[in-house]
């Protein structure tokens, strides 16, 4: 049987202003993950790096030490690869006061 | 019984994937999800030209995950037999829902048989019981008549869900719905429509339908039970409910039935879903959903 292989979208048309993160997702299955973030609008303000979160219980986080880009415009899209995550990922952004972005977030997922 | 059943049913039980379910004659799909997905995904709201079309109901919906059902406490529960579930999280906020489903349509209108091993359990946030976190665990059907039906042809949407407890109380019971929310037009080219028939409102009480489910003693250890739902694609109507050692009188239930859609002809979805009653995860996994039919 061919290896597992996941497109999972875990935000889909979500507007983020402040601190905000995807929800938990479980992928101890896979060994690599691709983090796809599309801005759906044109974001407002000046836009933080993104980064990767990891967890043991979908509950306490910390971050894996990956940071990138937030897309800049409308259908722009930024990604990050990752491995050897454990089980529990989140993105997460911690967006200054007046800056707002609507995005899409794809995880595609690999065994 | 005929040759062909006793053999058949013979094979089946010495299959350990098999002998724990009661499938009818063929099986549509064996979904253990120790393989992956199985074709289960998220269950996305309709939209034209911008997803800020899509009701509020469905836009809270994500993908459901491959889950070895790990706890801060003890870590990986497993599955029945294998390492993996299905798990279909909501969002942590009263009210919040999410749906698995899986999409096919059928090729005979006959009688056919979901059955699945399932427990629930909201996240373990806090070091207490937790039994009235979780709002329901439910399933449902979306299915309708063939295109050669003619007039009167149905969308047919079953849908029980288990009403664990509301606003704090623990009710435990089971519950049917047979309306939905009025039909909205989405868009402008006229092709699309949405209701959202997992509303809050209109659930009933299945008469006798009350059950004590085993929740375990802490929040993090579930056990699993087994749900048995027969439905008559002839007739829409059901024919049968058994949840681990009860089997429940169908003799009032009735389904959701709006007239027939223009695109779906024999359709056969399926769906579970997860509603929390507090500002908390409800957590619903399914070990393995067998479905079959007489045909």
């Amino acid at each position: 049987m061919l290896p597992e292989n996941l497109t999972a979208i875990v935000a889909r048309n979500e507007t983020w202003t402040g601190a905000c993160a995807t929800e938990p997702y479980e992928a101890g299955w896979a060994k690599e993950a691709i983090v796809f973030v599309r801005a759906l609008k044109t974001p407002k303000g000046p836009l933080p790096k993104a980064r990767i979160e990891l967890s043991a219980d979908g509950m306490h986080w910390v971050p894996e030490g990956s940071e990138f880009d937030l897309p800049a415009g409308e259908n722009a899209v930024t990604f990050q690869r990752l491995s050897h995550f454990g089980n529990f990922i989140r993105v997460a952004a911690s967006l200054p006061p007046g800056s707002e972005i609507t995005l899409l977030v794809a995880l595609h997922l690999k065994a | 019984m005929t040759q062909l059943d006793d053999m058949r049913r013979a094979l089946r039980e010495a299959d350990p994937r098999l002998s724990r379910f009661d499938p009818l004659p063929r099986i549509i799909c064996l979904d253990d999800f120790d393989r992956g997905m199985c074709g289960w995904t998220q269950l996305v709201g309709n939209y034209e030209h911008s997803l800020d079309a899509m009701l509020p109901g469905y836009a809270q919906h994500s993908h459901a995950m491959l889950s070895t059902l790990p706890n801060w406490d003890f870590g990986s529960h497993g599955g029945v037999d294998g390492s993996y579930a299905l798990k279909i999280a909501t969002r942590p906020r009263k009210g919040a829902q999410n749906v698995a489903i899986k999409r096919l349509t059928f090729r005979k209108a006959g009688p056919i048989r979901i059955e699945t091993y399932f427990t629930f359990k909201p996240e373990a946030t806090a070091l207490e019981l937790s039994e009235t976190d979780i709002r329901s665990f439910g399933f449902l059907y979306d299915l309708q008549v063939g295109d050669q039906h003619g007039a009167g042809g149905e969308r047919v949407m079953p849908h029980l869900r288990f009403l664990n407890a509301e606003n704090g109380v623990h009710l435990q019971k089971w519950q049917f719905k047979r309306k939905t929310t009025p039909i909205q037009p989405i868009g402008t080219a006229g092709k699309t429509i949405t209701h959202y028939h997992l509303s809050p409102d209109d659930w009933e009480d299945l008469p006798g339908g009350g059950q004590r489910l085993c929740y375990n003693e802490i929040p993090t250890k579930v056990n699993w039970h087994y749900l048995r739902f027969d439905f008559d694609l002839a007739s829409m109507q059901a024919t049968g409910f058994q949840v681990n050692d009860r089997v429940f009188d169908l003799g009032s239930y009735e389904p959701i039935r709006i007239p027939a859609m223009k695109n779906l002809w024999c359709m056969l979805n399926i769906g579970f879903f997860a509603e929390t009653d507090t500002d908390k995860r409800a957590f619903a996994y399914l070990d393995s959903v067998c479905l079959s039919g007489d045909f």
